[in-house]
């Protein structure tokens, strides 16, 4: 095997091997955020996640923040969770979705420590240490790049993006299908324009179906709010940088979708059932676009940007690429691969086995910027108003 | 002085510059070379042809909007001649 065909990652029971090997502090309800910023602050190296949402949650929005939760507590990145929650409901579906994932776990609830958050820091601080020193025995060992699930995003784009840095990421899809693995996109309002060519490598017509009425609904979704798309996307900072309009900005970000057939229209946070070429629909903004891939099982996250965007996952390494030499040149410790050079000779394929390479050091051990600076957050949808 | 700038396709009616253009510079692209006529940013599109008003202009074999006033060869193409097909506000309908 080259080592193009392996990357380390630490197995687990049930899924794809973690490239990160993280105590996740999953904050289930709204009521115990600070609480359980405090323990994860008290616990160096650990990951903080959450909602500072919980009861009132109604319908397909309760469901996808429960499938949401669900992914994040279950996460391949995340080698063991500490669960904390306000109320026992809560608590008790959580503990069971990561019982079935065979994960090392503590689970601690509001309505166990009397309402007292005091005594609920401290003991999830002893408990997590517990699972900190467990974790740090485990050891990653090599994988096949067919257990690799990325997603791709764009953010705080220009026209560099849509000419080199996103159709980059197109051979890089192309490439990680081929071995067997998995790539999300998201943004469904950037498919706009283009729909109707990609509905067109959708492996079913129902898949296409799926994909255009996506669009459609977005689309919809803006016209009732009365939104004129010029100024929202392509947004301010887009214009300025030379983006005109949204089919320009959006026939350059589908560009990160490579050629090979796409397999599903996944749903916010929804896992895709198989390996292959998936879309998510999902709003744009990347903190809940990201959190969508990465509650479904992205490991890593390669996010293309024009002018420099700082926003990472917390719990997927998120590795930024821009073509734009002058915002590599600004940002030295945002940007982990610089593909300008798609503008001064260098074709795709010269500049994908760099990035193949950048891809497989990353996952296996390498820190992305944003890891090294501590950025990362996650930040689940809503999908409708609470009672 | 010249500068350069990107094309996808052959049949792109649009190039993105790569350094900042002024008026009169030559604009050399993989297949043409013409006069800038406005100040064009870097990456920003310039028009590679006489372009009509309402003509859909094309990039990458993508539609990327319509023409709202005629634009000649040379000039800065951007929101304030080309606009989306999908724009609801009033002075594009």
């Amino acid at each position: 095997m080259s080592d193009r065909d392996t990357f380390l990652g630490y197995p687990r029971p049930v899924g794809r091997p973690g490239i990160r090997n993280h105590l996740l502090v999953l904050n289930c309800t709204g009521l115990t955020d600070a609480a359980a910023r405090r323990v994860a602050a008290a616990l160096p190296g650990t990951v903080f996640a959450g909602t500072m949402y919980g009861m009132g949650m109604i319908a397909a929005d309760g469901d996808f923040h429960t499938a949401a939760l669900s992914g994040l507590a279950t996460h391949p990145n995340c080698g063991a969770v500490l669960l904390i929650s306000a109320d026992r409901t809560r608590l008790d579906q959580m503990i069971a979705v990561v019982e079935a994932s065979g994960r090392p776990y503590a689970a601690l609830g509001l309505d166990d420590t009397n309402h007292d958050a005091q005594v609920l820091s401290q003991r999830a601080i002893c408990d997590g240490a517990q699972l900190l020193r467990d974790l740090s025995t485990m050891r990653p060992v090599p994988c096949p790049m067919s257990d690799l699930f990325l997603g791709f995003e764009c953010g705080l784009s220009d026209p560099s993006s849509g000419l080199v840095a996103n159709p980059l990421l197109g051979q890089i899809a192309d490439w990680l299908v081929d071995a067997g693995g998995s790539v999300v996109l998201g943004e469904s309002i950037e498919w706009l324009g283009t729909e109707d060519e990609l509905a067109r490598r959708a492996a079913t017509p129902e898949v296409g179906a799926a994909l255009t009425d996506a669009v459609s609904n977005r689309l919809a979704m803006a016209h009732a709010a009365g939104l004129d798309l010029l100024g929202t996307n392509p947004n301010a900072a887009n214009i300025r940088a030379g983006l005109s309009t949204i089919e320009e900005k959006a026939s350059g970000a589908v560009l990160k979708a490579g050629s090979r057939p796409i397999q599903s229209v996944l749903s916010y946070a929804e896992a895709p059932a198989a390996p292959g070429l998936h879309l998510m629909d999902a709003p744009s903004y990347s903190p809940e676009s990201l959190t969508g891939f990465v509650a479904a099982g992205a490991q890593m996250i390669l996010f293309t940007t024009g002018l420099g965007n700082s926003y990472c996952s917390a719990l997927a390494p998120t590795l930024k690429l821009t073509a734009n030499a002058g915002t590599a040149r600004n940002l030295p410790c945002q940007i982990d691969f610089d593909a300008s050079a798609g503008f001064t000779g260098q074709t795709l394929a010269d500049l994908a086995p760099d990035l193949m390479a950048g891809i497989i050091a990353t996952a296996s051990a390498r820190l992305t910027w944003g890891e090294i600076i501590g950025e990362g957050a996650e930040s689940i949808s809503r999908f409708g108003a609470a009672i | 002085m010249t500068t350069k700038a990107h094309m996808v396709r052959p049949d792109d009616m649009v190039a993105y510059l790569l350094a900042d253009a002024r008026p009169g510079m030559t604009v050399q692209t993989a297949s043409h070379a013409l006069t800038a006529r406005d100040a064009i940013p870097v990456f920003h599109k310039i028009a590679l042809l006489d372009i009509a008003a309402g003509a859909t202009i094309h990039r990458g074999g993508w539609p990327i909007g319509r023409a709202s006033t005629d634009i000649p060869a040379g000039a800065h193409v951007h929101v304030h001649n080309l606009v989306s097909a999908y724009a609801t506000s009033k002075e594009t309908e």
